[in-house]
């Protein structure tokens, strides 16, 4: 798609550039110009990550050698080491990330489906109280930050019992207004055609919602999943005050707790810090054009 | 729909409408509820208060002096971001080879939680030996005190949450401009508009809807921040980037202060809704 309208707007161009004697020169310096800047942006994004990830396997005493003053060694670990690595499993960090991959995939599977089929009763059905459930139960909550609303939550929770218990930490996190919100939008635009077809055919709204209108939202389902996944694996505020037991102790935790444990244990603080990341990196980067779809289709455009 | 037909909004609503209103209303409503509430210590247990908390609170200058860091905080960051992202988004659509794989790096941030974020920058801070001091000592500035003076802790609070905030609005801004129809560009510009007339009176325009939201969505994220001071500076030096989220959670959580902490959290919410009502309607009646 992108090499057929850039061939449009450069058809466009020679219009706007008559005044130039060397519209060409123009247009390659402009490119040219592009990419520096493209460049910079990713050297910013990508340094403190290079840096961390190179420390992470340098020993300690040297995890700032080459950072001040700056060289690009900085950006390799200097005598590569795994000790950071192996003292971090030494002190649980394997259970934390087994905890935190446990929470987010159970809050990907149940709460994607609870939040994809009230999306769907707010896109497809009409019924009463529809606008007044909407607007209180999806755009307020999405307004209200959930760490302001974390005292009578954790007051809430304990009164259940729940404190350290995995409920405490699933539960409250599985209703999302905001997956809610991108359900909705995306199922808005299936066509009715389908639907009709479907309950002409006898099935049942549920079978309908499971076997027709699921295969066919990959992108939202995805960039649902992802969301959730990324809410309960950046989880701190929460998991900080609910369930501070130590077996239940999850990955953002962990990080924190060595940082102000082990102040000057750099290199243990980066390795961890380095696993917490490539996991959703990793999840991110392969479905990154189905964000973008999503994201479209949410009609945020007006 | 008739009989048994006519629950099935309901039966597809309830799971998910359940939890939101047990864990997200329920406790909106009480924070505002327990903010009128103490501690009693004749009896023990909580005992109505009225309006005692916020007249704590509003008395209290370590709470004024919060809200201005707050304030500060809030404006520098969120207009810093917004502009910032949709710069980025204006490069990342650019149509040149390779575009691709610089939107994947841009993106990397996004899978980066802030806690990630305060750890690596804050050691890349470090007013000894950190990368940044590092680079600047290149071109012959002298270490700066990042995290440990009051003229720059903020800044170098804003500096990380930039990092990582900005890639998730660049995507939403960049979905956005890739709903921009080619067609309407182009008859811009044979209409002779120039870049940056395109950008304002085509472009922009039709981004508003987008702006808003972003807009929003990174005011009402940045309210909340909350690791990086907890992690890095406590609230520190003389109370510098004493953030409202930090200090309810000292109050509440540390001193055990529910009251005051809960009438505090109520004055954001409320500010929270002022300032979104403020960008809604500046937004809307602009164009």
């Amino acid at each position: 798609m992108g090499a057929k309208t850039g061939r449009a707007i450069s058809a466009a161009q020679p219009l706007q550039g008559l005044k130039l004697p060397s519209h060409v020169w123009r247009h390659t310096g402009e490119r040219l110009l592009i990419y520096v800047l493209l460049v910079l942006v990713a050297l910013m994004a990508l340094l403190p990550l290079m840096w961390a990830f190179a420390a992470s396997f340098t020993p300690n005493a040297r995890v700032f050698d080459y950072a001040f003053p700056f060289s690009l060694r900085a950006l390799f670990p200097v005598e590569f080491t795994l000790e950071a690595y192996d003292a971090i499993f030494a002190r649980g960090f394997g259970d934390a990330l087994k905890n935190s991959f446990w929470l987010s995939g159970v809050t990907v599977v149940l709460g994607g489906t609870i939040n994809a089929l009230a999306g769907f009763a707010f896109a497809r059905f009409e019924f009463r109280g529809k606008r007044i459930l909407f607007l209180t139960v999806i755009l307020l909550p999405f307004l209200v930050p959930v760490d302001l609303t974390a005292i009578p939550r954790f007051i809430l929770v304990n009164s259940l019992d729940w404190r350290n218990t995995w409920q405490a930490l699933i539960v409250p996190g599985l209703g999302n207004s905001l997956a809610i919100f991108l359900f909705r939008q995306f199922f808005e635009e299936i066509p009715q055609d389908l639907i009709d077809a479907a309950r002409v055919d006898g099935a049942s709204w549920l079978r309908l919602f499971f076997n027709v209108v699921l295969p066919l939202s990959r992108p939202v389902l995805i960039t649902a999943a992802l969301f959730l996944f990324l809410q309960q694996w950046d989880a701190y505020f929460w998991p900080l005050l609910v369930a501070p037991r130590p077996e239940l102790r999850l990955v953002q935790v962990a990080i924190s707790t060595a940082v102000e444990e082990h102040r000057t244990r750099w290199n243990e603080q980066l390795a961890g810090s380095m696993l917490a990341a490539i996991v959703p990196i990793l999840l991110l980067l392969p479905f990154q054009r189905y964000y973008i779809q999503a994201v479209t289709s949410s009609g945020l455009k007006d | 729909m008739t009989g048994r037909e006519r629950f099935m909004p309901y039966v597809f609503l309830l799971p998910a409408l359940a939890l939101i209103v047990i864990f997200n209303l329920f406790p909106t409503i009480a924070t505002l509820i327990e903010s009128l509430h103490g501690n009693s210590l004749v009896r023990g247990g909580r005992v109505f208060v009225g309006l005692g908390n916020f007249n704590r609170v509003l008395n209290d200058p370590i709470f004024w002096k919060s809200m201005q860091v707050t304030g500060l905080f809030s404006v520098l960051v969120n207009t810093i971001q917004v502009v910032l992202a949709l710069g980025l988004a204006l490069l990342a659509n650019s149509r040149v080879r390779g575009i691709t794989v610089f939107r994947s790096i841009y993106l990397l941030p996004v899978a980066v939680s802030i806690n990630v974020t305060t750890v690596v920058w804050g050691l890349m801070l470090n007013s000894e030996g950190g990368l940044i001091n590092g680079m600047l000592s290149l071109v012959g500035i002298e270490r700066q005190p990042f995290l440990i003076a009051p003229t720059h802790a903020l800044w170098s609070i804003i500096v990380l949450a930039t990092w990582k905030g900005v890639p998730l609005w660049t995507l939403f801004f960049l979905a956005g401009l890739q709903g921009i129809p080619q067609t309407v560009l182009e008859a811009a510009r044979i209409d002779g508009a120039g870049r940056w007339q395109c950008f304002r009176f085509v472009t922009l325009p039709l981004l508003r809807g987008v702006l808003l939201f972003v807009l929003v969505a990174d005011t009402v994220a940045n309210f909340l921040l909350f690791a990086p001071v907890l992690l890095l500076t406590k609230g520190g030096p003389q109370l510098s980037t004493n953030l409202v989220m930090y200090e309810t959670y000292r109050r509440g959580f540390v001193y055990g202060d529910l009251g005051v902490s809960s009438a505090m959290l109520s004055l954001m919410l409320l500010l929270v809704f002022a300032v979104i009502g403020v960008q809604f309607t500046l937004l809307r009646r602009r164009t």
